[in-house]
């Protein structure tokens, strides 16, 4: 667990830009069009925004396994792609389907970021069997992904993410296709393994609710991941919620900022008389 | 007993019908073998069942224990060959690109083909035989194993990267195990093959084995002899199968 200073290093996203090019038509495609974002230490960001605006691209960037074609990612002073093997259990992935391999166990499914690192066999055995106890899954250890529940899996997806106890904690829509009590169970729980491990933790989502329940901060990507918003929830009320729901929605339609987004800790200036 | 646990645990006993068919299929050939001569076939062409069970009492332990090690052994051989290279060639797109038109001409040989370029080429009986096999089993092992690599879900691959494997990694905890399916296809179509193949390398040249035993058999016009052979030949095919699904039911018990 990473506590004082020994916390995890900060996220700096300059002048960000991520082009394709189809295989098909040869045509390129601009996915991330200069992205400035900084994300502090132990912050809970949710990145919302509609299918293909980037939020995936964006992801893969943070992981690493692909280059931006401008600009710069960092977190600290190295990049995920470019020191790919020093981010090895420092940056951990929770993915839309639970992505469990079939032939292993809960408990080896937990255990294999572990593996990876190279930590001897015992002490891999005991986080894991630590990771997957806290997640409630005690009496499934043994058991293969097709014996569990969709909710049970996506479990041990968890924990097979917090085992490293990792800087970054990257979650891609983790939580959508579950149902809603799971769903909010499961947001709640890794929420706290967030807080409690000091991660860094981002989400991307698209369900305005999670984000608003999650997020230290919003972040609002339009198309080409232009950043549209930058909210920090905590400065909002929560009577306000609803309203803050609806500026982002509008916010996503239009793609373009909304007024009402206007931060409302932050002084407003007054209209100049003329 | 349900279709699953069935499929799940093969079973070494003969069903009811498996032995009503072989009995009857028994029965017709000792009538046949009887009534050979009033229709003017040779009677050493049908031999009786008393006969050929003779004939399995001369059957040699050491040609079936030859035959089948230079079975597995070739098939061992074939295996590490072929998924070696499918892997050197899921990794390497150029070098794919340059053997892949060589392996669809290495299968379209034909089997006698490479026996006869295995006697002109090589002096060693061994060694022909083994060369044979390998080159006639090992591309089965490579492309089943190149497809099925390919067809490792992209979800599994991508999560794996994410958590930053070296390469060893990679294939040793994603590729391989995720092809393990195919890979016991392929043992059961290369167990057969190679009985198969094996058979007919021992044909030329061999001093050993079931293929030079049918060799001599057809030498001495002993169908009595090659009958019985042949059914050692089955039956051993049968026993490595089985073993086979053994082993595969034990290691993909996590199926659902």
């Amino acid at each position: 667990m990473k506590t004082g200073t020994d916390g995890p290093p900060p996220i700096e996203v300059r002048g960000l830009r991520k082009v394709f090019r189809q295989a098909t038509t040869g045509q390129s495609v601009v996915a991330i069009d200069r992205l400035d974002l900084t994300i502090a230490p132990r912050e809970v960001v949710a990145i919302v925004g509609q299918t293909g605006c980037g939020k995936s691209t964006f992801f893969d960037l943070m992981i690493g396994l692909t280059a931006p074609t401008e600009g710069t990612l960092a977190i600290g002073d190295k990049s995920p792609h470019a020191h790919f093997d020093f981010f090895r259990g420092r940056i951990a992935t929770v993915f839309q389907q639970d992505r469990l391999l079939p032939w292993r166990s809960a408990l080896d499914n937990a255990r294999l970021p572990l593996e990876l690192i190279g930590l001897p066999d015992g002490e891999q055995r005991e986080r894991a069997l630590a990771w997957l106890n806290r997640l409630g899954l005690g009496q499934f250890t043994n058991a293969f992904p097709h014996e569990l529940s969709g909710g049970m899996r996506q479990r041990v997806a968890i924990a097979r993410a917090f085992a490293v106890e990792p800087d970054i904690m990257l979650a891609d829509e983790a939580f959508g296709h579950l149902d809603e009590v799971t769903a909010a169970e499961l947001r709640e729980t890794f929420l706290a393994l967030a807080r409690e491990c000091g991660s860094t933790a981002i989400l991307i989502t698209h369900q305005l609710e999670e984000a608003i329940g999650v997020g230290d901060r919003i972040v609002v990507f339009g198309k080409s991941a232009k950043l549209l918003a930058d909210i920090h929830v905590a400065r909002w009320p929560k009577a306000k919620y609803a309203l803050l729901r609806e500026a982002i929605q509008s916010t996503l339609q239009s793609n373009k900022p909304d007024p009402r987004l206007h931060d409302p800790a932050a002084p407003r200036r007054k209209k100049a008389n003329r | 007993m349900s279709m699953e646990h069935r499929e799940s645990v093969p079973s070494l006993s003969f069903p009811r019908q498996t032995l009503v068919s072989l009995l009857v299929f028994a029965l017709a050939w000792e009538a046949l073998s009887h009534l050979a001569p009033y229709l003017g076939i040779p009677p050493f062409a049908i031999p009786s069942i008393v006969k050929i069970a003779k004939s399995f009492a001369d059957i040699t332990p050491l040609d079936i224990a030859v035959t089948l090690a230079r079975v597995i052994g070739a098939l061992i051989a074939s295996f590490v060959f072929g998924v070696a290279l499918a892997v050197a060639m899921y990794r390497s797109e150029t070098l794919e690109n340059y053997l892949h038109p060589m392996i669809r001409i290495l299968m379209a040989v034909p089997v006698v083909s490479w026996i006869l370029f295995a006697v002109l080429w090589f002096p060693g009986v061994e060694f022909r035989i083994g060369f044979v096999l390998v080159v006639v089993c090992g591309p089965v092992f490579l492309v089943d194993s190149l497809d099925a690599m390919r067809g490792v879900p992209r979800e599994l691959r991508h999560m794996m990267r994410s958590f930053r494997p070296t390469t060893w990694q990679f294939f040793g905890k994603l590729m391989l195990p995720a092809i393990v399916p195919s890979l016991f296809t392929s043992w059961k179509v290369n167990i057969s093959l190679a009985i198969r193949v094996v058979t007919i390398a021992e044909l030329v040249g061999a001093v050993t084995g079931i293929g030079h035993q049918l060799s001599v058999a057809q030498e001495l016009f002993s169908v009595a002899d090659v009958f019985a052979w042949t059914l050692v030949l089955v039956a051993l095919l049968f026993l490595l199968e089985a073993l086979v699904a053994r082993v595969e039911a034990r290691m993909l018990r996590w199926r659902a």
